[in-house]
């Protein structure tokens, strides 16, 4: 049964990530990445993480994409051809993707077979469990992330005082 | 192996899209493919740490993509363009 939903929302994420790739309006893109995330959080649930899972979700879904919907809408972004003459550094970055691409497909293919021999332990990701952890021994890393949000939000304010200052309303 | 996949499309779009948004897109797609990589190896491996590195990693992705999408909305009010290309200069 949870191999079942496993394969289901596993196709899912990767005709989302297909479509946020090649989709031809900047919508669609967004749209198919909140598909995206909502069967991968899915799939964290089916790992027990039901925390991340969680917040995933919420920041995601809930936050990070609607930002993405409100700059492509404020924008009034029309669909841009996809297709156009490419130069000659992008197709030397489009074979390099390739070959990375390659590389990891075979250092998942490895860790995967590595992952399977060990098989699945018996931890669940609760809020409680993930909380005990996150304040006892990763605290730090947790105060430090609060300033890297207070720094965003200054570098943000920072970014549209200068574009009032130019004389352009945001 | 399913992360893996995910990182290879997501990287494919990094390098070929010539439109910052959907630049931007992928780069969550590629954030996405090690979160999941982390989960999965959190299971297997009974450690709590892969999921706190992943909820780490979406608070960064978060701070990330506000300061990205602002810097696109001055992309647009100087140039009236998103295409990566019109970038020829870094002067203001």
């Amino acid at each position: 049964m949870s191999l079942f939903f496993f394969y289901f929302f596993a196709a899912i994420l990767i005709a989302a990530c297909l479509s946020v790739v090649l989709a031809r309006h900047p919508l669609y893109n967004v749209l198919s990445l909140v598909v995206a995330i909502f069967a991968l959080s899915c799939l964290f649930v089916l790992l027990e993480a039901y925390f991340v899972g969680m917040v995933l979700l919420l920041v995601y879904a809930g936050a990070v994409l609607v930002f993405f919907l409100f700059v492509v809408m404020c924008l009034n972004l029309n669909a841009l051809p996809l297709m156009q003459p490419a130069q000659k550094q992008l197709q030397w970055f489009g074979a390099l993707g390739g070959l990375m691409f390659a590389g990891t497909f075979l250092l998942a293919m490895k860790s995967f077979l590595a992952a399977r021999a060990m098989g699945p332990s018996s931890i669940r990701g609760t809020i409680e469990a993930v909380g005990k952890i996150l304040f006892t021994n990763y605290l730090l890393p947790f105060e430090l992330t609060s300033l890297l949000l207070l720094v965003a939000v200054f570098g943000i304010v920072s970014l549209a005082q200068g574009a009032l200052s130019t004389g352009k309303e945001r | 192996m399913l992360s893996g996949i995910v990182f290879a499309i997501g990287l494919v779009g990094v390098t070929t899209s010539r439109h910052v948004i959907k630049v931007l897109l992928s780069l969550e797609l590629l954030l996405a493919a090690s979160n999941l990589s982390f989960v999965a190896f959190s299971k297997f491996n009974g450690d709590y740490a892969g999921q706190l590195i992943v909820f780490f990693v979406i608070l960064v992705a978060a701070a990330e993509v506000a300061i990205g999408l602002a810097i696109i909305v001055l992309m647009y009010r100087q140039l009236s363009t998103i295409q990566a290309d019109a970038l020829k200069e870094m002067k203001w």
